[in-house]
């Protein structure tokens, strides 16, 4: 590549870098693999610097840093990608869980805790969780970056948020006795 | 209350319901106060991710790696004549680092840096003396080395495979260096950063000619070798530096 398109591509990805790593480092689970996974990453989103047609290019980086996730995971430990339909459907079809006082004592819940909650959920519900609430995207981007509909990053996500609620409630209850 | 309400609420939240929705949904608000609770779990448990969940940081090394494989490069002079141009390519002791390991290569990359160097500056040029001209040669190989460790990132290339180096070299030198592996021998990235320098030799040059010598307290071995002239600069200790060399460019008979 010539080293001007590659000093732009240097200039709109790395201010990325740690939104790349970080989704990275939750998709795979592990610091030297999420490496890997963002090096391999930015070796295909220098190839396709050419596509990039401007805007806002993180979204664009993290579709790919996703689909690189996605591709290390399927060589690797498939079993982690291959979601079952029925498994997915049966996640979102569940009913709301009721409102419990305790639920406000969430707040309490370690740091710990809420990353290993995070890190339990089933990658669907992780990748949408991840992408809203520790990079901020909005519904369309997050559509975008995961490849659904922005409906199915809408029930992914409230499917999550609840699991993740489920996660935390008995150590909330735990911290309060 | 059903798995819907938890949906609208979430969009609410994330400030993605349109106007009329959005109405939609305080309305009900405002008269089912179960609802209202509903919405205030979910915020206190999104408030509770956004405030404690990691934000794991792209670590320093993948961050300097990176900014070094996407920097400009310096590219060797064009018209580029082999008799008097001199590329200067140390090449680092090789370095194991754990992600590397994790890249699926062999632990061992052999790293390089390449300077193009304009011979005037060195005065390089014909008919001086040999003695003086080594001399000027070994104090400038140390100048350089000492630039390169003041270097932040001065890795261009990482890899463990020589079909990777050796055509990255040939594309900006006009003759080929050698491309050796050192993982076999134990090379890691340590204390000691080791320039190798590499140059056509003149057609005077004796073959399997060595020098060695001390330049402001920098070990400089220089020797000729199949056409190539080659000078190793460290401050690793004399015999560590020789066994570098014989790895890089065995003279012969030993």
């Amino acid at each position: 590549m010539h080293d001007d398109a590659q000093g732009r591509f240097a200039a709109s990805v790395l201010p990325h870098l740690d939104a790349a790593y970080n989704l990275a480092r939750w998709l795979v689970r592990d610091a030297h693999d999420a490496q890997d996974v963002v090096q391999d990453a930015l070796v295909r989103a220098l190839r396709h610097f050419d596509g990039f047609r401007g805007g806002d290019p993180r979204p664009w980086l993290l579709a790919i840093v996703r689909n690189a996730a996605f591709a290390w995971l399927g060589a690797r430990r498939p079993g982690e990608v291959e979601l079952p339909d029925d498994e997915l459907d049966a996640g979102l079809a569940l009913g709301a869980t009721p409102g419990d006082p305790e639920t406000l004592a969430i707040r309490r819940a370690e740091r710990r805790e809420i990353d290993a909650a995070i890190a339990a959920l089933p990658i669907a519900f992780r990748e949408a969780v991840v992408l809203r609430e520790l990079e901020e995207l909005s519904y369309r981007d997050i559509a975008r970056i995961t490849d659904v509909p922005i409906g199915t990053v809408m029930s992914r996500l409230s499917r999550g948020r609840s699991l993740l609620a489920d996660a935390l409630r008995p150590h909330a209850l735990r911290a309060l006795t | 209350m059903n798995n819907d309400d938890d949906l609208w609420l979430d969009a609410l939240l994330d400030d993605e319901l349109d106007g009329a929705a959005s109405l939609a949904l305080q309305r009900r608000l405002a008269a089912e106060p179960a609802l209202q609770k509903r919405l205030d779990e979910r915020r206190a448990l999104r408030d509770a991710v956004r405030a404690q969940a990691t934000r794991h940081a792209a670590p320093a090394q993948l961050r300097a790696h990176l900014e070094a494989m996407l920097a400009p490069r310096v590219s060797a002079p064009a018209s580029a004549d082999a008799g008097a141009t001199r590329a200067r390519v140390p090449l680092r002791r090789a370095a194991a680092r754990p992600w590397m390991a994790a890249f699926g290569g062999a632990c061992v990359a052999t790293l390089c840096t390449l300077v193009a160097v304009d011979p005037a500056a060195l005065g390089w040029h014909r008919g001086v003396v040999a003695a003086s001209l080594q001399a000027a040669e070994a104090s400038e190989a140390v100048s350089a080395h000492t630039r390169a460790l003041l270097v932040d990132h001065p890795i261009e290339v990482a890899s463990s495979d020589q079909h990777t180096v050796r055509p990255w070299l040939s594309a900006r030198l006009n003759f080929v260096p050698p491309v050796v592996d050192l993982a076999a021998q134990g090379y890691r990235h340590g204390a000691h950063v080791i320039s190798v320098f590499v140059r056509p030799a003149g057609s005077d040059a004796a073959n399997g000619s060595e020098a060695l010598s001390v330049v402001r307290g920098f070990n400089v071995i220089e020797r000729t070798q199949g056409g190539l002239a080659f000078c190793f600069v460290s401050d690793a200790n004399p015999h560590e530096l020789q066994a570098l060399a014989d790895l890089v460019t065995p003279l012969a008979g030993k």
